[in-house]
């Protein structure tokens, strides 16, 4: 079918997103002189950080065939966690593991519900968002706490040799995650999973097991992302996870119109969070009303993800 | 073809004795002695409900038998689930084909098996070289590298057919195979069982199609309502002896045919070949008559049936309503011409299944009947139709409101018919609407679509069950790979001879035809 179209159109077809984003950088490159300089390339990649990790995490559920709407709420959570552990004198690497731990433990609630209790995926992660969000609403008591500790905001400030540490975490797990999930059996076996899970469990794949599996290791990449954000931001401030629920969920869906034939991929979904925070840096940089960024931004998505999809016909269908 | 000699009577690899199975109502098997020796490829053959499926799901542990012992390797498989008779080589090729879409061939054909390097990710290398090994066996041709969602379905099937070759099966079943392949992929399955068979695989190989029982197999086993009616080596059994057999002399309840006046051409279907499935289809349908389309699954009947009336596209062909050429792929506008469509898998096609018998019954014909000027909806007047419908279908609900998911099979059907007689379409097409619903509903059934052409509508019965198409059709069209294999008047033919073309049998094998009885 698609073999029979031009090598033109499938160029569009395959890298539509990828095209528009490139618009979109000769665009404000052309249109503002401080959009291309070093330092706001910097910016946008250390912004865009705890967006694509997080959306890393999601992706890989997708390619599970399921969803987790439940990092709106860990982040929230392990950010509350890590401000007020290091004042009150923890370590940072101590701090950082009870962040991790308890979004591994969200992970396996999630993996709990969808699996052991056959809960849909959807239902049972915006559960798991709330429960996170009351409880960060509990032990915060909504006080935004500041971080000092600079050992910790090196990690989002510091630069390992010439380049931002931020860039090299993004980068890094981008290779590790690909790594993981395309180059090894059970990276394989997610995939499988997520198309045909009957196939699957015919080939002696233990499913359940390896589902469970995806959704802790979500939950660790979101509890990441969430010590990231909340160190970006420079302390925790209330419910900073529903700032980032929907750029996440555009992030990774903007992937599936990249690169893969309408599948979450890690590579397309690190192109979707550059591409969601390029458009608002370069529209701010305009100028641009700060109410009517989200609209500019709702138009350039749908008209990019349309160029790639409606040729193929085909956009990513996730069951839930 | 290797004959049997007596010397390898002793080598069973697979046999039952006196094995029953008792489904609600029904018993699927009876007493049932079945054996298959090492080695040979064993074709197993019976009309639809002979029991041949639920053998051989006896026979892989999916159903457990009622009585008797089934016996694989010398060894009772009592107290055996799936995977204990997978790890003694058995291995069920059924016909939904469980493939990974947009993984490569390669991939899917060590799905769960991958080779590992010593850093433990795939060795991709070794993966393609692993695949090649079984692939080369059944179709050298396809390329490893390019995803299955890419393949053509003959090729998906013979994918399929080399992943199940991976665990070593000792013993094979092959469930309709051929339905979905092509002549060439049906080819190299051939040549890929006459390989095995050397190697000492032995193969049980369901199918409907007479050449290639006859190409491949060694002997054959017949069924007929659950009993065994003969196993015979293939050239001691010639085709008409076989379908005599398989059709018996039962005598089965009939539906007195009212004969009505036959009126007009209301349907011409010219050279229509749908994408999914057939060729060159040309008939004919007059008001008020009952055209019957027979053929084994995969023939074609299904996918004409969507074509004409724009639920599938098609690659070429005109289609007449009266004369009037319509042009379309919206089933909307098939329906405004005059066209309703009963199709086969009511649930996922024909009905809403949590809502109630009155919205399911009236939503073809809401614009038509029930709605003031077309705005809302009518409720008085659509609950009184309703109403009277499901008395005039003795329909088993508790009312209009009931919910149709918790109606039986047959119930539901009644539905889906009602729905349509309220659109008061000029031609209806049937498929497979008895499938799967008891006696007393398939003679209700047959009532209602008889009414339908007492009052002078045109009507398309796609059924696979031989007995109904000719006691309720006027004229038979039998289906075989997707084209018309023949038109048989329903008042001069007989099951044999149908289902002699049904299994692709050729005109000029006179032999066999001549010696249908007439006193059917």
């Amino acid at each position: 079918m698609s073999r029979t179209q031009s090598s033109l159109g499938q160029l569009i077809s395959n890298y539509g997103t990828i095209l528009a984003f490139l618009v979109a950088i000769i665009f404000f490159s052309i249109a503002t002189d401080t959009f291309f300089r070093l330092g706001n390339l910097q910016n946008i990649i250390i912004q865009s950080t705890a967006l694509g990790l997080c959306a890393f995490g999601l992706t890989l559920v997708l390619i599970a065939g399921e969803i987790d709407f439940s990092y709106g709420g860990i982040i929230g959570l392990v950010g509350a966690l890590l401000a007020s552990m290091l004042q009150q004198g923890y370590s940072p690497l101590s701090a950082t593991l009870v962040c991790l731990l308890v979004g591994g433990a969200s992970g396996l609630l999630n993996a709990l519900l969808v699996v052991g209790f056959n809960l849909s995926s959807f239902l049972a992660s915006v559960a798991v968002f709330f429960l996170c969000m009351g409880a960060e609403r509990v032990y915060s008591h909504g006080v935004t706490v500041w971080i000092q500790n600079r050992t910790m905001l090196s990690l989002v400030q510091g630069h390992i040799g010439p380049v931002p540490t931020p860039i090299v975490l993004l980068l890094g797990l981008l290779f590790v995650c690909w790594f993981l999930q395309t180059q090894t059996r059970a990276g394989q076996h997610v995939r499988a999973i997520g198309e045909n899970i009957q196939a699957a469990r015919e080939a002696g794949i233990r499913t359940s097991l390896v589902k469970s599996l995806v959704f802790v290791l979500a939950g660790l990449l979101f509890a990441f992302a969430g010590c990231l954000e909340t160190l970006r931001n420079g302390g925790a401030i209330m419910y900073a996870g529903k700032q980032l629920l929907l750029f996440v969920l555009a992030a990774s869906f903007l992937g599936t119109a990249t690169f893969k034939a309408g599948k979450a991929n890690f590579p397309g979904t690190l192109v979707g969070a550059f591409f969601l925070i390029t458009l608002m840096n370069g529209f701010t940089l305009l100028g641009m009303k700060f109410y009517l960024i989200p609209l500019a931004q709702g138009l350039i998505l749908i008209a990019s993800v349309a160029i790639s999809s409606i040729r193929r016909g085909e956009i990513e269908q996730v069951k839930f | 073809m290797s004959t049997p000699n007596s010397g390898q009577q002793n080598d069973i690899a697979i046999y039952t004795r006196g094995v029953s199975k008792y489904f609600p109502g029904v018993q699927a098997l009876k007493e049932l002695d079945f054996e298959v020796r090492r080695g040979e490829v064993h074709a197993l053959v019976g009309e639809n409900g002979a029991g041949k499926s639920t053998l051989m799901k006896i026979i892989v542990r999916e159903y457990l038998e009622d009585e008797g012992d089934v016996f694989i390797d010398n060894q009772n498989a009592k107290g055996m689930g799936i995977r204990d008779v997978q790890q003694l080589g058995l291995s069920l090729i059924h016909q939904e084909l469980n493939l990974v879409p947009m993984l490569t061939v390669a991939h899917n054909i060590c799905l769960g098996q991958e080779p590992l390097t010593r850093f433990r990710t795939i060795d991709w290398k070794r993966m393609r070289d692993k695949a090649k090994e079984f692939l080369d066996q059944i179709s050298p041709e396809i390329n490893l590298a390019d995803r299955v969602q890419d393949l053509s379905i003959p090729h998906q099937q013979l994918v399929a057919i080399a992943r199940s070759l991976t665990t070593k099966p000792r013993f094979l079943i092959l469930d309709e195979p051929t339905a979905r392949l092509d002549q060439k992929a049906t080819e190299n399955l051939f040549s890929f069982l006459a390989n095995v068979k050397n190697k000492g695989l032995t193969v049980i190989y369901i199918s409907h199609q007479l050449e290639e029982i006859y190409q491949i197999c060694d002997r054959i086993t017949v069924l007929r309502d659950g009993k065994k009616i003969i196993t015979a080596p293939v050239n001691e059994l010639p085709q008409g002896d076989l379908i005599r057999r398989m059709v018996g002399m039962e005598i089965t309840q009939q539906v007195p045919k009212e004969h009505v006046p036959i009126g007009e051409v209301i349907l011409s279907v010219r050279d229509l070949s749908p994408e999914k499935k057939g060729e060159n289809i040309n008939f004919e349908l007059k008001s008020g008559e009952i055209l019957g389309i027979v053929g084994s699954i995969g023939a074609g009947k299904s996918e004409v049936a969507h074509a004409i009336f724009g639920s599938d596209p098609k690659k070429s062909g005109t289609i007449l309503i009266s004369g009037r050429e319509l042009n379309t792929r919206n089933p909307a506008e098939a329906v405004n011409a005059g066209l309703a469509l009963i199709p086969e898998e009511r649930k996922a096609q024909g009905l809403v299944g949590n809502e109630s018998v009155r919205k399911n019954m009236t939503i073809a014909s809401l614009e038509k009947r029930f709605c003031a000027a077309r705005l809302w909806i009518k409720q008085t007047k659509e609950k009184e139709a309703v109403r009277e419908s499901i008395t005039t279908l003795k329909i088993a609900t508790r009312g209009t409101e009931q919910e149709v998911q918790f109606l039986s099979g047959g119930t539901q059907q009644k539905v889906v018919l009602g729905k349509w007689l309220m659109s008061d379409s000029d031609i209806y097409l049937f498929d497979e609407p008895t499938k799967g619903i008891d006696v007393g509903g398939k003679h209700e059934i047959y009532r209602l679509i008889m009414e339908l052409a007492r009052q002078g509508a045109g009507i398309v019965f796609i059924s696979n069950e031989l007995p109904e198409v000719l006691s309720l059709c006027d004229r038979i069209l039998v289906m075989y790979q997707g084209r018309i294999a023949k038109e048989l008047s329903a008042t001069t033919t007989n099951r044999e001879e149908i289902l002699f073309y049904v299994m692709g049998g050729k005109e000029n094998e006179q032999d066999t035809k001549q010696s249908w009885p007439t006193d059917q």
